[in-house]
């Protein structure tokens, strides 16, 4: 049985900057909060054809899913990694504020 | 040090001049990813989890102050002003922007730096003992043979596109600081009836399926070494897996058809090619040579009364030159380390501000000369006893005094799942956690010697297989899970870790370790039986017993 489709938005790389992007209603956005959040398998793959078309049209690359939780009002990531990736950095303090 | 001749300088400057082209192509949709990718990928750029990630060679970890300035200009001017050191005595930039990377590759090459291969299917940067030219049972300063081999490896073009990645160390001492038993070649300087020559392993390498390398051939001849290494290779690269990468490393090769297989292959292989074709000059090994004669230092008194006085007066100095000292073939002088792991710190990291100032202390203190250690910290070679109060106080100033090296806060630690695309786990914080726990000097001089290595995924960059104490983060379910092993050890002893059971949610590691070594504590006999040697007589039961008994 394929498994149950989970609520899912999609992320890319800028190609610029390397940052994590969110494809939101009007472009590509850095708050995963701003984001278009597919509530179908069919959406998640209208989503997907879309950002293999941004990745054609060369702003963004390796765009891929990830499941979000609708639980707190806006899309939050379910794994950690994606957590992390979508707070745009490290869990630590870095560069001049370690 | 080796200084660039012009064939070096116009094969970097043509390089940097082509990667420019390269990115000006894929920012103009000339080029798609999947056609820049594999481009990138061999200027050593990465796409990382939150930017991109360029790794910057430093042939055999030596860097001059001059680079390390530019290093510093480096992360301030394109970087978010500081850089990582890392276990293969590299550097890595963490926030490049795709459009200035050509400009950052064209400072590197001001300073006779570059990024190649050190990303790829290619035979990466040549590793060296931090303590080249320093320790006193030294055959010979390896990074001689070691810069021979970068001239060979850089560009090879059989050795281009290989199965995996391939990795070298060279260390010219019989006490091995730069793991070479983990490595996919070690190669050894070793005296033999008076000739020097070479002790070659293989075969060894960490990653999902650790193994300690074995040996190839006791005693090499000099004037073989790249063709042997030539012929090494090629066998390998014939017959290497290309159908899995998780096996296509040279020690699935070795481990599956057996090291005499392998060996006879190799030697028929030797014996056939055209050897004075591959062989390195006799004079441009010389010329080599000559970078690498030792600084001339004069003789000192090995005792300072300066110095005495001032450990008298500062117990944090004495802490530091007892521990972050290593003594030096001249009288008189040491190689200190620079600790890249104060407490609280993420390891191997260092702001442009520390670097800038480690370059002047070089440059004062230490013949213009630092190393990277592949235990991410930084080695002054060559240092006067008469002036490490002065060097100390320096380093104090920019909080790089920790005097830990060698101590169980001395973590090395992969960037894990705070920067890295393939962690599964965070090892930074880990890392972080547990140096608090034992932030006291007193406490970790009376644990003594003990190595923790911490890597957020199953490839382990940070070495958890040889720690003697092993981290391992991986995800459950998406939930951090820390398997933990013991006695591993990176030397001439290596050794691969044993796991101790079940995995440990992020939250408890601290205290894991904690009871690990007070039960080491308790076991040891006298204070001066280190971690591993106790591990060594009482085996893994007691350590169980106490991790899971309660549960």
């Amino acid at each position: 049985m394929a498994k149950p489709f989970t609520t899912s938005v999609i992320t890319a790389h800028d190609l610029v900057e390397g940052h994590a992007v969110f494809l939101g209603p009007e472009g590509w956005t850095r708050d995963i909060a701003a984001s278009m959040v597919a509530l179908t398998a069919e959406q998640a793959e209208e989503f997907t054809a879309l950002a293999q078309r941004h990745v054609d049209g060369n702003t963004v690359v390796e765009p891929y899913l990830i499941e979000v939780s609708l639980d707190g009002g806006s899309p939050f990531p379910i794994a950690r990694r994606e957590q992390i990736r979508a707070s745009g950095e490290p869990t630590i303090a870095f560069g001049r504020a370690a | 040090m080796y200084r660039y001749d012009e064939f070096d300088h116009r094969f970097v400057a043509e390089r940097a001049a082509e990667f420019r082209d390269q990115v000006r192509r894929r920012l103009a949709g000339h080029l798609t990813e999947a056609e820049f990718k594999p481009l990138r990928l061999m200027n050593g750029l990465y796409l990382q989890l939150h930017a991109y990630m360029l790794r910057v060679a430093i042939p055999y970890g030596t860097l001059g102050s001059r680079q390390m300035r530019q290093l510093a200009m480096i992360a301030e001017k394109w970087d978010k002003g500081y850089g990582h050191f890392t276990t293969r005595q590299n550097i890595q930039f963490n926030w490049p922007k795709l459009k200035d990377v050509p400009d950052i590759i064209d400072a590197l090459a001001e300073v006779e730096m570059h990024a190649i291969q050190t990303s790829g299917n290619c035979i990466r940067n040549t590793t060296s003992d931090p303590y080249s030219a320093v320790a006193a049972d030294e055959v010979e300063d390896p990074r001689i043979t070691a810069e021979v081999i970068r001239q060979w490896s850089s560009l090879h073009p059989e050795f281009t596109f290989l199965g995996r990645k391939f990795k070298i160390a060279v260390t010219g001492c019989e006490e091995d600081r730069t793991a070479l038993l983990l490595h996919d070649i070690g190669i050894q300087v070793v005296r033999k009836d008076g000739e020097t020559g070479y002790r070659v392993t293989v075969g060894g390498g960490m990653g999902r399926t650790p193994m300690i390398a074995k040996e190839l051939r006791a005693f090499l001849p000099r004037a073989d070494l790249l063709p042997y290494l030539e012929a090494a290779l090629r066998v390998y690269n014939l017959h290497g897996r290309r159908d899995n990468k998780y096996k296509a490393r040279i020690k699935i090769l070795v481990h599956e058809i057996g090291i005499e297989a392998y060996a006879e292959q190799v030697e028929a292989e030797f014996a056939a090619m055209d050897r004075d074709a591959v062989a390195a000059p006799s004079e441009e090994i010389e010329r080599i040579r000559a970078y690498f004669q030792p600084p001339e230092l004069a003789e000192r008194s090995a005792s300072s009364p300066l110095i005495e006085q001032m450990k008298e007066a500062s117990p944090e100095f004495a802490a530091w030159v007892a521990q972050n000292t290593f003594p030096h073939r001249v009288p008189g002088h040491v190689a200190a380390t620079i600790s890249l792991k104060p407490i609280g710190g993420a390891p191997g990291d260092a702001t442009a501000d520390q670097m800038r100032a480690m370059a002047d202390i070089a440059e004062t203190y230490s013949r213009d000369e630092m190393r990277v250690t592949h235990e991410q910290n930084i080695v002054l070679p060559h240092v006067a006893i008469e002036d490490l109060y002065k060097v100390w106080k320096a380093l104090a100033a920019i909080g790089l005094d920790a005097p830990n090296k060698g101590l169980v806060t001395d973590i090395i630690a992969c960037p894990g799942l705070d920067y890295c695309a393939l962690a599964t786990a965070r090892s930074i914080p880990v890392a972080q956690r547990i140096a608090e726990r034992f932030a006291s000097t007193q406490r970790q001089k009376e644990i003594g010697p003990l190595q923790i290595k911490i890597s957020g995924c199953i490839n382990a960059c940070g070495h958890h297989h040889v720690g003697h104490i092993g981290i391992l983060g991986l995800d459950r379910a998406g939930i951090e899970s820390y398997q933990i092993t013991l006695g591993g050890d990176a030397t001439e002893t290596a050794a691969l870790g044993e796991r101790t059971g079940p995995g440990f949610g992020y939250d408890e590691v601290p205290e894991v370790i904690e009871k690990i070594i007070d039960t080491y504590i308790g076991l040891r006999d006298g204070d001066r039986e280190s971690f591993i040697q106790t591990y060594r007589r009482v085996g893994m039961e007691p350590f169980k017993e106490v991790l899971y008994a309660a549960a």
